[in-house]
């Protein structure tokens, strides 16, 4: 594991990333330490080259390190209370789309507290809702084969058995 | 390494159609990130959208979060240490199912909807005054009890119940119950009936129930299990299997055993009691607990 950088090297260092349209992004080495999967590349190869992630569009990038810098910032000088606040704010405006982009971006860049925060969004909104009604909202195809549907079905009887113990419902005639 | 990133699809502009990425486009890897936020009965329920929920579904990252940390020592607990190997997802559902504990006496299990852990103890395994003597206790069998029969009082005047559990549960707060039914079932020409003959006693002085644990918590409750009316006593609980919560204690280090010891007595020996079926006792996370149906049970501390 790398040793954690001084203070001036965090605020003076920054690490260039290049995106799917070839712009660069700029960001500051404790920003970009908070993804597992750049702290992995830098601590090979230095921070003197650029990290290429092709995958990742502009709008997305600027969203991740939006949110990367104010965590870094808030890390211990704001209450977790405001944080939240922030954070909710960050989501309110983001269209779906953008979450998943976010989910596969966070996945990919191994930034664990936004993915959680993204995925935990996401769970929210899907789990109060039929499986039906999931597949229609979002437009899933079923690409599942008859006999795969049955094996699922199968496998997951577990889950939706009712269990406890009857009450055995009878006729009731009262003695004494 | 890394995700599998789909490709910006191009659309006629060369931006990519509204509407994509959808949670139909996200590689399975992904899928796994929101299932850790939803429960077992979510995830079983999405498994069947698409082959990407369905990967996902069994995923072993997803369902060793939702396994409890004592789910090994649950495991040893099975015949033939059934389930070592088994993916994540199936030691689950297996868990779900009660394992039975101390010959037979006891029984643990998870909770599926939340993975909590849940014990029952049942008559068998309670010190209960006088439980040899044929003219105050019968063993009786019930279709109803988790364990198949149940102790039935008939009658006496020093009513004692103690009982004792130790088992490693997970850090949290859970709830303790008795359960306890007024009157028993019999067969009158060939028809169940229910029996309250011999019910008396639990209208004048209410039942003490307590629970200690090993590291110094307490709780106590009374409860008068039967109403006194006008003529006589009236339950409208008569008959029906009640839960009596004793109280709730916290586990903090879940590395050690938990003892929690529990009680119900009502020994004023000026009044007799009776008619009373004792089936078990529960411990479930309270979260889980429900509360006491008996609306008549007045209680207090």
């Amino acid at each position: 594991m790398a040793e954690d950088p001084t203070a001036a090297m965090a605020k003076e260092c920054k690490v260039r990333l290049k995106i799917s349209d070839d712009t660069i992004f700029e960001v500051e080495y404790a920003v970009a330490m908070q993804s597992q999967m750049l702290k992995n590349a830098l601590s090979d190869t230095g921070t003197d080259g650029t990290v290429p992630l092709h995958n990742i569009s502009s709008e997305i990038m600027a969203k991740v390190v939006e949110y990367c810098a104010y965590h870094v910032n808030a890390a211990n000088t704001i209450s977790e209370k405001d944080v939240k606040i922030w954070d909710q704010e960050f989501l309110k405006d983001l269209d779906q789309a953008t979450l998943f982009n976010l989910i596969m971006a966070t996945q990919y860049m191994v930034i664990h507290n936004l993915q959680d925060l993204i995925c935990q969004t996401v769970a929210d909104r899907i789990k109060d809702k039929s499986a039906e009604e999931v597949r229609e909202i979002f437009n899933i195809q079923n690409d599942l084969t008859p006999e795969e549907e049955e094996e699922i079905r199968h496998e997951n009887q577990w889950a939706f058995e009712e269990e406890g113990w009857p009450e055995i419902q009878e006729e009731v005639r009262l003695e004494g | 390494m890394g995700a599998n990133l789909s490709r910006v699809y191009e659309g006629d502009d060369g931006r990519p159609p509204a509407g994509y990425p959808g949670l139909a486009d996200i590689p399975e890897n992904c899928i796994a990130g929101i299932f850790r936020h939803l429960s077992p009965l979510d995830i079983c329920k999405l498994a069947r959208l698409n082959r990407a929920f369905k990967g996902a579904a069994s995923s072993d990252l997803v369902w060793a979060e939702k396994l409890p940390v004592c789910y090994q020592d649950m495991l040893s607990k099975l015949p033939l240490s059934k389930g070592q190997f088994l993916p994540k997802k199936e030691i689950y559902a297996l868990l779900c199912k009660p394992i039975s504990l101390d010959n037979g006496t006891k029984e643990v299990w998870l909770d599926k909807a939340t993975g909590g852990v849940c014990l029952a103890i049942s008559a068998r395994a309670m010190a209960i005054t006088g439980i040899d003597d044929h003219r105050y206790w019968r063993w009786i069998p019930c279709e109803e009890s988790r364990f198949h029969e149940i102790a039935y009082l008939q009658q006496l005047w020093w009513f004692e119940v103690d009982g004792v559990v130790k088992f490693q549960l997970p850090a949290g707060e859970y709830s303790l119950s008795f359960r306890l039914r007024l009157g028993t079932s019999a067969r009158r020409l060939g028809r169940r009936v229910q029996v309250f003959n011999q019910v008396h006693g639990w209208d004048l002085k209410p039942v003490q129930f307590c629970l200690s644990t090993s590291d110094g918590q307490h709780a106590t409750r009374g409860y008068y299990l039967d109403q006194a009316g006008e003529d006589g006593p009236v339950g409208d609980a008569r008959g029906k299997w009640t839960d009596y919560h004793v109280g709730n204690f916290v586990v903090e280090n879940e590395n050690k055993l938990t003892e929690v010891k529990f009680s119900m007595t009502q020994i004023d020996c000026t009044h007799s009691k009776g008619g009373l079926s004792l089936d078990s006792v529960s411990i479930v996370p309270s979260k889980l607990q429900k509360e006491t149906e008996n609306k008549h049970a007045g209680c207090y501390s």
